[in-house]
């Protein structure tokens, strides 16, 4: 167990962090839901717009449909995720190496240009509607309008092909961390592979899982890119969306704002205490490296295709992003019947590229040393000691991830200005480094904790007792026990947290205000504003982003994979 | 393992290194090396702002010989600037501060200068004493155009181009829908542009607001021509409204998503602003080299506004700010709105197929190096003048009444619209989707009382009720419509 001192001074320090670049930030903003103009022009405090939401059906159904859109999307991650990890766990066959790494791409799509990527391939005009017409299998004169039927379904399945890496990297870390010696032991007792799966794997699993479902439901549940995408108006995301931006000063979309944070607060909490009832008891430290079993013929062939085919169907919007950035036109057909480079060679030599891709690495890469430091923390606290607000402690450093985008970024823009409490954070000629540092830390930390919980829920700590009551300090303990039993986890966090604060929008387009100050993801909205070929200008930069994140991803895992961990490249 | 590290970092080495090889000089200095510099926040295009800061960069260095750095801020569209304008101003009045550290607003609609300038944060442009002959009676920049303010009654902003909303539709997606090209507001309400059009959002967009605003004044003038009554157009305008909405894909506040929709075909036709229209008509040709966007202006339904410059209260360089007011009025600045790139005056690298607003550009010889050689918006001034007086009041109210009646209620909307189609349009069930009695020019046309209350919880309850209202009478049209189609099934 651990020091109760050394537990309170961390879950203080991490409430007084929380406090000061979360809650008050963010506050801020929500207020303006509990704030009405009276008749007389004063401000006076009123739960009514509160309850005004839940009056209007509009809004009611919002609420609803986000609701099943975070559950229903959840569910489909997770049967495209287990199945993925577990064959990687079990099976060795051809080419895993490389499918493994693969199948993480689809998280990495670049932002504003995923959606025309989207529509070129699935809308009226779009790719696949060509391929049917050459096909013979659709009329051109009335062909399907993909993205406005069944919308709901849409939506779910596309996120679900961009969010289960986050459930397959959790999952992975959990099954690595596994003694192989259980799943053994159950074999020879004659316990068929099913029930093998269900008694014994999953059970153990069940950290991982939970840690990369609550991640993926609240992210859908909150999902704003795709619905709009869909032009999908009645969901809650879009509803605060549109309202924030409305020229109208309205306490609604605030309303909305606090009621989907206690929303994904109580789901989180209701999934913990249901995880917290199932019976996991401590498991005893793994005897050896699962190394798979080695499968070949047809058999490894079908793990290779089903690795091959999710990767495939999930990087459809990739496919169209990267053959926008080729086309020299791509109207009404499968692929573009025109090719160029054009588009690269502006993108690539305009003059914000090359500092925004040092600003977005220095911004992102800080933001996430530090996530790490912090939420190896919390996950210390939250699982090995028995403080009462560990709980608490949780759910507060996962609410960031339910807050939309804009509100934190206003936030943080009202308060930075000269003469406010952050305006300390804006550094000499107006940098916004320890403003988008500390954003993109809160912002991001969740996709840490909740990696370093499960890797600590794994680890046996009767290790940590023993390095310690052999004399070793705390930190050489940290060093040489603790984490290197969850480096699979940190890693598998620390990559997650790291690539979507490469592609964060809300923040780097409100608070990197001068062109020397932007990260890569606003050099990309400025490109996206050019005339003609703005959308292809956008999309060129964006697959260098894509491919440059990969390559920084997989570098990491060579790195990370040492510890024989997450990725065993 | 190694290899394998070493072969990742010569390859991010080399991804790194292609934009390093291939990065091109411009003209403008950096920020450390300028002997000036200036802050402009703007919604303009990266096309617009890279023109106007290089060639303001050699004004300024040929009138001075010093060089400008410009810092162009741009945090978004007009809403964020708009947010972020009032976060610095509430936290300077806070602080005893004058000004938010940036010289220059530039772009975005009147109604976005005229909010600003409410709230007294532009200062008096020195343009109208150091330039006079530009402005009065003979001047090239009337004060009002098509009933559109073209400079502040108190010369604190001034346009530099205008503009005006018009349809951008795709020939290709008209030609399957078995229409012929629409030329007014009134034809985008028909049942055969059923879920194929993109229309703009009226509630982020001050602009969007305006051209909603018009479409119904349109109406309303029609109808007071035709011997009929300001109210009969009203109740018109705002069923072309519904018509509109009903068949509307989405409400966007992306300016380019519209034409950039229409032009790849997924959608038939838009709202779409008049140099984006012209934008993507030139860039997007079919393989046989015809036009897949085409941009006109519907007749008799749309006014030409301005896009402004003004110079912010307590600007720190704010003898330079109102210079570059100065240059965007000269001819220099205003030929680069409509030049072809790489003529003499014109823009180096992209034509940014405006109009500008200085009338006397508009002869022969200039306008034959123009993107638009047969465009004089002066002399094209079409049949429409906007009238203050008719809807002047409603500005807000009707972008609430599109929020709450189309927006908000589109799911009902679009339901109902389908199920009257396929029903062959009955009379009855139209009749009850068209219902606008509870908003009629008598209650609402001088401002919805409840819309325009300062009482945040009036004007919630207000919307709620008439959101409410609206779905009802969409779910019973829908029912009286389908009525009618299961009897012609069973019969």
């Amino acid at each position: 167990m651990m020091n109760r001192n050394l537990a309170w001074g961390i879950a203080l320090a991490v409430v007084a962090l929380s406090a000061v670049f979360f809650l008050y930030p963010a506050g801020m903003v929500v207020k303006q839901a509990f704030e009405a103009t009276g008749a007389d022009g004063e401000t006076v405090w009123t739960l009514d717009f509160i309850g005004s939401v839940f009056s209007n059906p509009v809004y009611r159904e919002g609420l609803w449909n986000a609701l099943m859109m975070g559950v229903v999307s959840t569910g489909l991650t997770l049967l495209i995720a287990f199945p993925l990890a577990l064959v990687a766990h079990r099976y060795d066959f051809v080419g895993k190496k490389f499918l493994g790494i693969l199948v993480l791409a689809p998280m990495i799509l670049p932002p504003f240009v995923g959606a025309v990527g989207i529509k070129q391939m699935l809308g009226v005009n779009g790719a696949f509607n060509a391929l049917l017409i050459d096909a013979g299998m659709m009329d051109a004169a009335t062909p399907f309008d993909w993205l406005a039927e069944g919308r709901f379904l849409g939506i779910v399945v596309m996120n679900a092909l961009h969010l289960y890496p986050i459930l397959y990297m959790n999952i992975a870390a959990a099954l690595a961390n596994l003694d192989p010696a259980m799943e053994q032991a159950a074999e020879n007792l004659g316990c068929p592979p099913w029930k093998r799966f269900f008694r014994i794997t999953l059970p153990l699993a069940m950290p991982g899982v939970f840690a990369g479902s609550s991640l993926v439901f609240i992210w859908s549940f909150t999902e704003l890119g795709v619905p709009l995408v869909f032009d999908y108006a009645r969901i809650a995301p879009v509803q605060i969306f549109d309202g924030i931006k409305g020229l109208e000063k309205n306490p609604v979309p605030y309303a909305l704002t606090a009621i989907l944070l206690v929303i994904s607060a109580a789901v989180f909490a209701l999934a913990k205490w249901v995880m917290g009832r199932a019976p996991l008891g401590a498991t005893p430290r793994p005897k050896g490296r699962s190394e798979g079993q080695k499968i070949g013929g047809w058999k490894g062939l079908a793990c290779a295709a089903f690795f091959l085919g999710v990767f495939l169907i999930a990087s459809i919007p990739h496919a169209g992003v990267v053959l926008l950035s080729l086309a020299e036109r791509w109207y009404g057909t499968v692929i573009p019947d025109e090719l160029t480079m054009r588009h690269y060679i502006e993108a690539l030599g305009n003059g914000l590229v090359i500092p925004s891709i040092r600003n977005s690495l220095v911004y992102a890469g800080t933001a996430m040393v530090l996530a790490v430091v912090i939420g190896l923390g919390v996950a210390w606290v939250v699982v090995r000691s028995d403080l009462k607000i560990r709980g608490w402690l949780d759910a507060l450093v996962m609410m960031p991830l339910a807050v939309p985008g804009l509100v934190m970024a206003f936030g943080y823009l009202a308060l930075s200005q000269e003469g406010k409490p952050f305006a300390f954070l804006v550094g000499a000629g107006g940098s916004p480094f320890f403003l988008l540092v500390m954003a993109y830390c809160i912002r991001r930390l969740p996709f840490v904790v909740r990696a370093a919980v499960a890797g600590l829920q794994q680890s046996n700590p009767a290790l940590e007792d023993a390095a310690r009551s052999l004399g070793a300090s705390p930190l050489r303990m940290m060093r040489r026990i603790a984490i290197p039993l969850i480096a699979a986890n940190l890693a598998a966090g620390a990559i997650l947290g790291f690539a979507f604060a490469m592609l964060e929008v809300s923040d780097s387009l409100i608070l990197a205000q001068q062109a020397q100050h932007f990260p890569i993801t606003k050099a990309i909205y400025t490109l996206l504003s050019t005339l003609g070929n703005g959308t292809e200008l956008a999309a060129a930069l964006g697959v260098w982003a894509m491919i440059f994140l990969s390559c920084a991803i997989m570098g990491a895992a060579v790195l990370g994979g040492k510890r024989g961990g997450l990725f065993k490249v | 393992m190694k290899g394998r590290l070493i072969g990742i970092l010569g390859l991010l080495g080399f991804i790194v290194g292609l934009p390093l090889a291939m990065k091109r000089e411009t003209e403008t200095t950096s920020p450390a090396s300028a002997d000036d510099r200036l802050v402009i926040l703007s919604p303009h295009n990266e096309s617009i702002r890279k023109e106007f800061g290089e060639a303001f960069a050699v004004w300024w260095r040929g009138k001075t010989g010093r060089s400008v750095y410009v810092d162009w801020r741009t945090p978004g569209g007009t809403s964020e600037i708009r947010m972020v304008i009032d976060a610095g101003f509430k936290a300077a009045e806070e602080t005893g501060r004058e000004g938010i550290g940036v010289d220059l607003f530039f772009g975005g609609g009147e109604p976005d200068f005229t909010g600003q300038e409410k709230g007294g944060r532009l200062v008096k442009l020195d343009v109208f004493d150091e330039m006079p002959e530009l402005f009065g009676e003979s001047g090239v920049i009337p004060e009002t155009f098509t009933g559109e303010r073209y400079f502040s009654a108190n010369q604190v902003w001034v346009g530099t181009c205008i503009s005006q909303f018009g349809i951008c539709f795709n020939p290709d997606f008209i030609q399957r829908l078995g229409i012929t090209a629409p030329t007014q507001w009134r034809d985008l309400g028909e049942p055969a542009y059923l879920g194929s059009l993109a229309l703009a959002d009226p509630t982020k967009s001050g602009s969007v607001a305006r051209t909603f605003e018009l479409l119904v004044q349109g109406e309303m003038q029609k109808s007071l021509a035709a011997g009929g009554t300001a109210a009969g157009g009203w109740d018109e305008g705002l069923r072309l409204i519904q018509r509109l909405g009903a068949n509307a894909r989405y409400f966007t506040d992306s300016a380019s998503k519209i034409p950039q929709d229409v032009g790849q075909g997924n959608a038939a036709a838009g709202m779409c602003i008049d140099f984006y229209g012209r934008s993507y008509a030139a860039d997007l040709i079919t393989r046989d080299g015809k036009p897949r966007v085409v941009w006109i202006a519907p007749m008799g339904g749309t006014t030409l506004s301005c896009d402004p410059i003004a110079v912010l209260k307590g600007a720190p360089n704010a003898a330079l700010a109102q210079q570059f007011v100065n240059f965007c009025l000269t001819r220099d600045a205003q030929q680069l709105w409509f030049q072809k790139p790489g003529t003499i005056g014109g823009p180096v690298d992209r034509a940014l197929h405006r109009t500008p607003i200085r009338r006397d550009l508009y002869d022969a010889e200039t306008l034959a190096l123009t993107t638009m050689p047969g465009v004089n918006p002066y002399e094209d001034e079409g049949n429409f003048t906007y009238d203050r007086a008719l809807t002047g009041k409603v500005f807000n109210t009707l972008r609430t009444l599109v929020k709450v009646m189309c927006i908000d209620s589109h799911e009902e909307m679009k339901a109902a619209w389908e199920a009257i189609i396929a029903a062959g349009m009955p009379e009855d069930a139209l009749a009850v989707f068209q219902d606008v009695s509870r908003v009629t020019y008598a209650i609402s046309g001088q401002g919805d009382p409840g819309f325009d209350s300062r009482d945040t919880m009036v004007q919630a309850a207000r919307m709620k009720e008439l959101g409410e209202w609206f779905r009802a009478n969409y779910r019973e049209a829908r029912r009286i419509a389908e009525s009618k189609t299961m009897g012609t099934i069973r019969r």
